[in-house]
């Protein structure tokens, strides 16, 4: 085959915003291919066509020889094809050690024990992970990430391995050891072909064939050589910068001045034995330099060695854990608000709103850094035409490109002209020519202002152009000087090279050996059935979903204390039984009735007697402050007519009925006591009773009348409907927000197993919660239950896996975990507490809230719950109930595949 | 000071313009203080009201004829006249609350002054309604029967009783659901609002930003809760006098204003509840999973759905401690149904603002934490 990807008249848009404008482009096989450019050309978007993770919108994709339209092949492809997304380590799962990730990506393309065994060893033999396998991936440093990136990439011995910027924010030494690993891997898999993304131009200097974009196109193509030759220019990254289409009289190059050295002079920072722990990790090991006023000091260092963590101390947005540090000559302190209009600071990701304009985020910065009012409007004005944002004012800063939001980000850094500069990482992901610009901008603050400027960075071309640098690694300084020194002080040709001589002396312990000797293909490929693979790729999501949440103590938490906590504090909570009612009295008879009728009320639990009153007045008063739900008027001569049977005696009663419920209860309380005086009196008098009628009540299921015993099998079903549908809707939006839905994308796996693959812990989970539950009603409220257990245990199993069903139905649609929560929330407890039996009886409801209730599970699982427990039900009682249970776990499982996209748009 | 008071200002402007650029925020704030309330009061409602009904008719007499014509609208819903054995299975099926069973020869007894006994059999299942609709349907029996057996006789009742339900005179449930529907929405959206702006500014780094400027934590905690409190004290206050008062009819006895005011610390203590949970979560999803037990327990057990006394005491005790709910709903019912002014509802509000100061000291001190 002579090509691995061809690509005709393919255009890709994000809504009106061209990715690819018309590309074609054909990739040759068994060769490392690069794909160079700066961010935000299509570069990824073009891989992730290649890939099949993004679904092509125009022209043909063609890749090794299957037409990646047709879904079949892409499912067929899915098996040859490995990609490995943007972003250091993010189709890696954190908690996950470097075996169970590597076991993950071994059973999703269906391999046996044995045959996954053989192949994680001989991959972190090759790579030299072996020593860690059972380390976290989250611990890993960056270097390390990308080697266990890479070999889950390799884990299925892919024709064609697809790399997104996979050294992007690495070390360069972590640099150099990937791509001679790529090398010694190439060597052995010789009809492997490699299609890499980068934005180092370095790095494509060691590729067989490049093909250069810019904005949506391919500019050139060929080998390093031919497009250098073409250019004319001794570099790639001049080559392509000559490339790009250039406004006539643009600055090209970047020119460093040299600094007008002070002696004598008092340092702009000075850092004297920082330490930063965070818990046991120390991120700052005793850090300390000097760096005077006007000096542009880098710091370089891979991710994670502490360099940000040391700025930010600086910044004093973090509290050092030991050590202290000067700003001209003055000590740093916690909340030292003058020392702030010192300093200005760039974090490494953009860090403007985002809800407000270019010129908002000026002004309000303008505002905050307390410049007055009337220089204001001209310093903001001065700041948008120095860093040529007029133009782009009232854009809002989402939609611009990357390098003019770091220009953005730098023009609000200065807006209040601060003596010092502290910039994190402000160049990376930045195009070349962007690049260049920005650093004429620092140049000119240095030299011409004075500004004190402390930046950290990965490229080596703007180390080079600080005055001088210091070399970070795992929170210690290895070295400071200039360039030129730190580079004759290793006894190397380039800084580069110094860097990485520099870093080798420290990280022995992490480089053990790597042995490709054993990476051949001919591990024992046994192939298993199709079957198999499907129960392998389904058991790889069931696996790896159960290790994350076991390592997740705040959704272990949620899942397993959540319903518990939800059951004790709703089944004492809600209740019905109205108890202890405050009533109070004002007897004017005072006669032996009068006292008797009061005892009625006073000698049942239900009412609880309060301080007698007086007056209307009073009564007012102890009514407005909600003190007494009932009062109780007794007229004088209330004995006396009742003793002569000639007139009626009246009494007065007040109700609170601010809450309906309580006032009804009490109500309907009040009428029985009442009658039970009169019928005792007549009793006693002899009286002759009109009519001999009685009317008994007879409280069927629940003989007690306890809210507890009707409520507590609702509650199940509440608790049932809540927590599982949470759990499993954040599990599948999880991975669209970390990215390694790519990882559902770019392999074999099918939508049907990723789904029940995640869903089976949950399902699992939820039914423990169920019998949880149970045992709570059964022993700590006491419920009794007549019907069969076995039967509730059956329904309920259904209820969870359509309520954990629903869950994942509603991730189809969301984008980020809390629109999910809220929507599963918001759309499962309204119609769940109101229209489901919960509070207000089915049979009472009106027809449009009976329907929406019963559309459902939780009305159909409600009257199981109850009828088992208080009615006696068995299984011939809710056969129906259960079969429509079923059939909500089906339907949202088939609407989930429907709704559930294998590609991006 | 002036300059913390201006900077508190700014920011709280620049929180107003994100809400302002926030879409579905606004038209879920909007329908949550208007249909939603509406739909909620009608539906969920304690009082009884339409009650299920069938009757065991064995007596076929004019005196049942005119018992079963009593059992009406509003308090019952038409009832269905069933056999026994049908009764008995349409109860279990849970098709009706109430069964009324008339035994045969009801009114022949009666008029013999024999002994006769009506039955009534509540599904006690559904625990809000069989025990009041059973003494209601045992005072209609009865009235109903002596009307018919001895017509014109005024009822020879031994005490007259002189009814009286203050501040709510038929006892409906939609004047109460609806204004804690309001109290309820209030929770959910302030906790949320707040404690997802605080967690989105972390994520996306503006935080930090904001912090290595001259502003205090504490002035960025204030504009905070200052911006969507206004937004959603002005929301709830438009819904309770366009919708609860205007479009439902409710009658409001006591002072707006007053009420506004408690609701303004109201509102303040849920956005500092919010700012606190998030200060103790790392993301959305956590921060979602934390928020979302929290407002259910804090609305269910308010007291604004069941009776706070018919708790246990300690869980009494313990919402009372810990929930600025509680305090608000018996504040709003003071307000609001009996008219109380501020002489007699300021310890509620005095305990609210308390929680809220308390939940404040929490954030701040755990302000710096968080960005590590």
């Amino acid at each position: 085959m002579e090509h691995v990807a061809r690509l005709n008249a393919v255009s890709h848009r994000y809504k009106a915003v061209f990715a690819l404008n018309d590309v074609t482009l054909d990739i040759p096989a068994g060769q490392v291919v690069g794909l160079i450019g700066p961010d935000g050309v299509g570069k990824s978007t073009l891989l992730g066509l290649i890939a099949g993770v993004r679904r092509a919108q125009e022209g043909e994709v063609t890749v090794l020889g299957q037409d990646m339209r047709d879904a079949r092949a892409r499912t067929a492809l899915g098996a040859k094809i490995a990609y490995m997304p943007q972003g250091l380590g993010r189709n890696l799962y954190p908690s996950l050690s470097v075996r169970e990730n590597l076991d993950f990506f071994g059973r999703l393309f269906g391999q046996k024990r044995e045959e996954r065994h053989a192949r994680i060893s001989m991959l972190t033999e090759a790579t030299g992970l072996a020593p860690f396998l059972d380390r976290p991936a989250g611990k890993l440093s960056g270097g390390m990430k990308q080697k266990l990136g890479l070999c889950a990439a390799l884990i299925h011995d892919p024709d064609l391995l697809i790399l997104d910027e996979p050294t992007t924010g690495v070390d360069p030494l972590s640099r150099r050891q990937f791509w001679e690993l790529i090398d010694r891997i190439r060597a052995k898999l010789t009809d492997m072909s490699v299609v890499v993304a980068t934005a180092y131009m370095e790095e494509a200097e060691r590729f067989d064939w490049l093909a250069a974009m810019n904005d949506g196109q391919v500019i050139a193509t060929g080998s390093p050589e031919d497009i250098r030759t073409k250019a004319g220019k001794a570099t790639l990254e001049d080559a392509f910068v000559e490339m790009l289409p250039k406004e006539e009289g643009e600055e090209v190059g970047v020119t460093l001045r040299p600094r007008i050295e002070q002696d004598g002079a008092v340092p702009a920072i000075e850092a004297f034995d920082l330490v930063k722990r965070f818990n046991t990790f120390t991120a700052v090991d005793h850090v300390s330099f000097t760096i005077p006023e006007g000096e542009i000091f880098g710091f370089l260092g891979s991710n994670g060695c502490g360099k940000s963590t040391t700025m930010k101390m600086l910044t004093g947005l973090l509290q050092p854990t030991e050590g202290r540090s000067k700003l001209f000559g003055e000590e740093l302190e916690n909340g030292d608000m003058a020392a702030r209009q010192n300093i200005g600071y760039m974090s490494q990701a953009f860090s403007l709103y985002a809800e407000l304009t270019v010129r908002q985020n000026l002004e309000l910065h303008a505002k905050l850094y307390h410049i007055p009012a009337q220089r204001r409007a001209v310093r903001v004005r001065e700041v948008l035409d120095e860093f040529e944002l007029t133009e782009i004012a009232e854009a809002l800063p989402d939609g611009l490109p990357l390098g003019i939001r770091q220009r953005l980000q730098l023009a609000v850094a200065t807006i209040h002209e601060p003596r010092i500069l502290i910039l994190d990482e402000p160049t990376s992901g930045v195009d070349p020519l962007a690049r260049d610009a920005f650093w004429r901008k620092l140049i000119s603050l240095s030299r011409d202002k004075g500004v004190t400027i402390f930046i950290s960075t990965h490229f080596m071309n703007e180390a080079e152009r600080c005055d001088r640098i210091s070399l970070m690694h795992a929170g210690r300084v290895l070295d400071v000087g200039t360039p030129q020194e730190l580079t004759e002080r290793r006894g190397a040709q380039t800084l580069e090279e110094a860097f990485i001589a520099a870093l080798e002396g420290e990280t022995q312990d992490e480089d053990a050996p790597s042995n490709t000797a054993g990476l051949t293909a001919d591990v024992a490929t046994k192939t298993a059935s199709a079957a198999h693979r499907a129960m392998s790729r389904l058991w790889a999501y069931t696996t790896r979903e159960t290790l994350e949440l076991v390592r997740d103590p705040i959704r272990m938490f949620f899942a397993l204390a959540g319903p518990i906590i939800l059951m004790l504090t709703m089944g004492f909570g809600i209740s019905f039984d109205v108890d202890k009612l405050s009533f109070a009295v004002n007897d004017m008879d005072r006669t032996p009735e009068s006292r008797r009728l009061v005892e009625a009320f006073s000698s049942i639990p239900q009412f609880e007697q309060q301080e007698d009153f007086s007056s209307l007045d009073e009564l007012d008063q102890l009514m407005e402050r909600g003190d007494v739900t009932l009062a109780m008027e007794i007229p004088d001569g209330f004995g006396k007519a009742l003793h002569q049977g000639l007139t009626v005696p009246e009494i007065s009663i007040w109700i609170d009925g601010s809450m309906p419920f309580r006032g009804e209860t009490t109500e309907g309380y009040t009428l029985g006591l009442l009658t039970q005086f009169a019928e005792d009196l007549e009793a006693e008098t002899g009286t002759e009773s009109s009519a001999s009628l009685s009317i008994s009540t007879r409280y069927l299921f629940n003989q007690a009348f306890k809210s507890a015993h009707a409520m507590v099998p609702s509650m199940i079903m509440l608790i049932l409907m809540l927590i599982p549908a949470i759990m499993s809707t954040i599990a599948v939006v999880r991975e669209k927000e970390t990215g390694t839905i790519a990882n559902f994308r770019a392999t074999p796996v099918r939508k049907v197993e990723f789904l029940v693959g995640k869903q089976l812990p949950y399902i699992v989970i939820a039914w423990f919660n169920f019998w949880v539950l149970v045992g709570l009603g059964l022993w700590v409220f006491e419920v009794p239950w007549y019907g069969s257990l076995p039967v509730l245990g059956l329904a309920a199993l259904f209820f969870v896996i359509a309520t954990t069903g629903f869950g994942q139905l509603v991730s189809a649609f969301t984008r980020t975990q809390v629109s999910a929560v809220f929507a599963t929330a918001v759309i499962a407890i309204i119609p769940t507490v109101n229209f489901s039996g919960l509070i207000t009886p089915v049979s009472t409801l009106a027809p449009i809230g009976r329907l929406i209730g019963l559309s459902f599970p939780g009305a159909w699982f409600q009257p199981v719950s109850v009828g088992i427990f208080l009615k006696g039900f068995g299984l011939s009682d809710v056969a129906l109930n259960i079969l429509m249970l079923a059939g909500f776990s089906l339907i949202y499982l088939v609407l989930s595949v429907l709704a559930l996209r294998k590609q991006e748009a | 000071m002036l300059k913390s008071l201006a900077n508190i200002l700014r920011l709280t402007v620049k929180e107003l313009r994100a809400i302002r650029g926030d879409l579905v925020m606004i038209v879920l704030i909007i329908y949550v203080f208007s249909a939603a309330v509406w739909l909620v009061s009608d539906a969920g409602s304690t009082e009884v009201q339409d009650l299920s009904v069938a009757v065991v008719d064995e007596d076929h007499s004019p005196l049942t004829a005119r018992i079963i014509d009593e059992i009406r609208a509003p308090l019952f819903a038409s009832p269905a006249l069933l056999s026994p054995q049908e009764a008995e299975q349409a109860q279990i099926d849970g098709d009706y609350v109430l069964v009324v069973a008339l035994p045969p020869h009801l009114e022949r007894d009666l008029r013999r002054g024999d002994e006769a006994e009506i039955q009534i059999l509540a599904d006690a299942t559904a625990v809000a309604f069989a025990g009041t609709g059973s003494t209601f349907m045992s005072e209609l029996l009865a009235e109903t029967v002596s009307d018919y057996l001895t017509p014109g006789v005024e009822g020879d009742d031994l005490v007259d009783v002189v009814f009286r339900s203050r501040f709510n005179p038929n006892l409906t449930a939609r004047w109460f659901t609806a204004v804690m529907q309001l109290m309820n929405n209030v929770t959910i959206l302030m906790m949320i609002l707040s404690g997802s702006s605080l967690i989105r500014e972390r994520e996306r780094g503006t935080i930090e930003h904001v912090l290595v400027m001259p502003v205090r934590p504490h002035e960025i905690v204030f504009s905070k809760i200052l911006a969507t409190g206004g937004v959603i004290l002005i929301a709830s206050v438009l819904g309770l006098i366009l919708v609860v008062q205007g479009a439902m009819g409710v009658p409001i006895a006591g002072s707006i204003w007053l009420y506004v005011f408690g609701a303004a610390i109201y509102v303040i203590s849920m956005g500092a509840l919010g700012l606190m949970l998030a200060s103790f979560t790392h993301n959305m999803g956590q921060f979602g999973l934390l928020a979302i037990p929290v407002i259910v327990i804090m609305i269910l057990l308010s007291g604004g759905i069941t009776p706070l006394e018919s708790m246990p005491e300690w869980l009494q005790f313990v919402m009372h401690l810990i929930s600025p709910a509680t305090h608000f709903v018996s504040f709003a019912q003071s307000v609001l149904y009996r008219g109380a002014g501020l002489d007699l509802v300021y310890p509620d509000l005095l305990k609210i603002a308390a929680m809220s100061l308390i939940a404040l000291v929490l954030v701040l001190a755990r302000f710096r934490k968080i960005l590590s």
